[in-house]
């Protein structure tokens, strides 16, 4: 018996017993295991390993009745399956295309679980960044649960809103109980593993547009107003970005940012080179002349 | 792309594979099933035949077993009641099809087909929602860019009938503005940036745009005369860029990963990198940026060592009028 197979029977015993089942009824019930105990049990042990990396829902309860208690083995039906999702072949056909015209990094395994349809002969047309902290944030934010997660150096407790990708950037934005408001935080900043934790207690707010999303407002500090001067050479640019900006004698323009991020601040302006400046407020004005002094 | 899937791998499908099969009342032909399961055909015939036909539960009595029927090119699986129904889609499984879809939707705003009842994707996702949970509705905001929505449909305008297009662009490194007559090959975004790749007659070569950069943007009904490659061109440095020491702070080790660099030394307190520089402009905001967590260490020809120091008082000249 290969490994496949013995899998694909493993699978249906655990599916089809309606009690635990133990180590050694399985050994019995599935065959092709090796004979010794020990050999038996690494094999076991790998088969498990297997099926709970293909996110199989393998439950481990104590078998009823026995004295004393012994660990069995059970894939409830209800956790299999779970909620049923029939598309439509049309429906199918776009997810396909979607899939292929957006690619995310790693291995897309989803169409080949509910079957994909239609060609999809198309050149793609953008690659986003994808990853585990990003599934785990996205699908809090679904079934509307909080999250703990460090970010800053600081423990925070968020319920996510909205994962939004802008700028080459994942950002999430939700609800922070610690500070009882809204924030948005870079995905790629958050440090160590994101942890699900209880159902989600706000409402959902109404969440910033991705588009406005700057470097310099992501910050915890309270918003400072700062005036900056664009040249004419960049003054088309910066309408761009920034949206709304006046309009200066001799094409160049001022527009208005708040600022909650002093570091991210500065280097977008620095970026400009000699062609901006900041205007006010003078702390910040100084904040630039300080940085420069120190590298000349 | 599948000369080696593993039994993992093989499992995985024919979880799906048995469900959908069985509820095809004649079966499923051969060909269908490799292609909707991305399942290549003869290793699908081979598990059916070898595999799936002989697993059953205890005792394997002839009427525990699956019962697997080939065909005229079609498959028939009958008795197959633990696996009625396919495995669910994981969380991160349901959260990639969602950024997809979304992605796309909000690229072409396809929400409504051509009846103007909703399309079909918006549909699938729909339902991908409601699986997922109230919350997923809203939950995944893709841009893939951020240029003008005019210009980028001029420029897919432009690739789709191939005319020419006229272009003011900003080249960014050199912080300079040129005008370019390019022929469009292929829009296409990464990093949350939308580029267009060309023939660009000014520099006889291909090259790519970045959209958000093109300051103005002409189409002309010149046909365009040189097919450029659709490949996504690579921005490798020349080898013979000149190349900067630079010394880092650890806070700064993304820089390795973001830039070309090569002899990384990495010590318990600093990163010496040699990184190479395509142009002043782009190296100049690069230190100005990292401040005091990089230091020149040593230039090549015709680069300054005092490069930061002379553009740091370049940009305090402005604040010292």
């Amino acid at each position: 018996m290969n490994k496949l197979e013995r899998l694909l029977n493993l699978t249906a015993a655990l599916l089809a017993a309606d009690r635990p089942l133990t180590a050694e009824e399985l050994r019995v019930r599935i065959g092709g295991y090796p004979e010794t105990k020990s050999a038996y049990h690494r094999a076991f042990e790998r088969d498990k390993d297997d099926l709970r990396a293909m996110g199989l829902p393998l439950r481990v309860e104590s078998v009823p009745g026995v004295d004393p208690p012994v660990d069995g083995y059970r894939i409830r039906r209800s956790d299999y399956a779970g909620t049923e999702l029939r598309f439509e072949p049309d429906e199918l056909a776009a997810l396909h295309l979607a899939t292929n015209l957006i690619r995310l990094d790693g291995d897309d395994t989803a169409l080949r679980k509910i079957g994909r349809t239609g060609t999809a002969a198309v050149d793609e047309v953008g690659k986003v960044p994808f990853d585990d902290t990003l599934a785990t944030l996205i699908g809090a934010a679904a079934e509307r649960r909080a999250v703990s997660f460090r970010y800053g150096d600081t423990d925070r407790v968020v319920e996510p809103w909205r994962l939004s990708f802008s700028r080459g950037h994942w950002y999430l934005d939700g609800f922070d109980r610690v500070r009882s408001s809204e924030r948005l935080y870079r995905v790629d900043r958050l440090q160590g593993s994101v942890q699900l934790a209880g159902p989600a207690e706000q409402p959902v707010g109404s969440v910033s547009d991705p588009l406005d999303l700057r470097g310099w407002e992501l910050g915890d500090a309270a918003p400072i107003s700062a005036k900056v001067r664009f040249d004419a050479d960049q003054a088309a640019w910066a309408r761009h970005i920034l949206g709304e900006v006046e309009d200066e004698p001799g094409g160049g323009v001022v527009a208005t940012l708040e600022v909650r991020n002093t570091a991210a601040f500065r280097s977008f302006v620095l970026s400009f080179l000699d062609h901006a400046e900041v205007l006010e407020p003078e702390s910040l004005r100084h904040d630039i002349i300080e940085w420069l002094e120190a590298l000349t | 792309m599948n000369a080696r899937l593993t039994a993992r791998d093989r499992l995985a499908r024919l979880l799906s594979v048995i469900p959908w099969v069985a509820e095809q009342p004649d079966g499923a032909l051969l060909d269908e099933v490799s292609s909707r399961f991305d399942y290549p055909r003869v290793l699908l015939l081979n598990d059916l035949q070898d595999v799936v036909f002989y697993v059953g539960v205890h005792p394997f009595t002839p009427d525990s077993l699956i019962e697997v029927e080939i065909s005229n090119q079609r498959v028939r699986i009958r008795y197959a009641d633990w696996f009625s129904r396919p495995l669910r889609l994981s969380a991160e499984e349901g959260a990639r099809l969602l950024t997809a879809g979304q992605s796309v939707l909000a690229l072409t705003d396809a929400t409504e087909g051509a009846d103007n009842e909703p399309s079909a994707l918006l549909r699938a996702l729909t339902k991908l929602g409601t699986a997922l949970g109230e919350g997923a509705r809203q939950a995944v905001d893709v841009r893939l860019g951020n240029a003008p929505d005019d210009t980028l449909a001029m420029l897919r305008e432009a690739v789709s009938e191939g005319f020419r297009l006229d272009l003011e662009y900003y080249t960014y490194g050199r912080d300079e503005l040129t005008e370019r007559s390019v022929d469009p090959a292929r829009i296409f975004s990464d990093k949350g940036n939308w580029y267009l790749s060309g023939w660009c007659h000014r520099a006889e070569g291909e090259r790519v745009f970045r959209v958000d950069r093109i300051r103005q943007a002409t189409l002309t009904t010149t046909p365009v005369s040189v097919e450029a490659t659709t490949a996504e061109t690579s921005f490798a440095p020349a080898g013979d860029l000149p190349r900067v020491l630079l010394r880092l702070d650890p806070s700064a080790r993304w820089v390795v990963e973001q830039y070309p660099v090569d002899d990384v030394v990495t010590s318990p307190d600093h990163i010496d990198v040699r990184i190479a520089v395509s142009t002043v402009p782009w190296f100049e905001r690069l230190l100005l940026g990292l401040g005091p967590d990089a230091e020149i260490l040593a230039a090549d020809e015709p680069l300054a060592a005092d490069l930061r120091s002379s553009a740091a008082q370049r940009v305090l000249a402005r604040y010292r009028q």
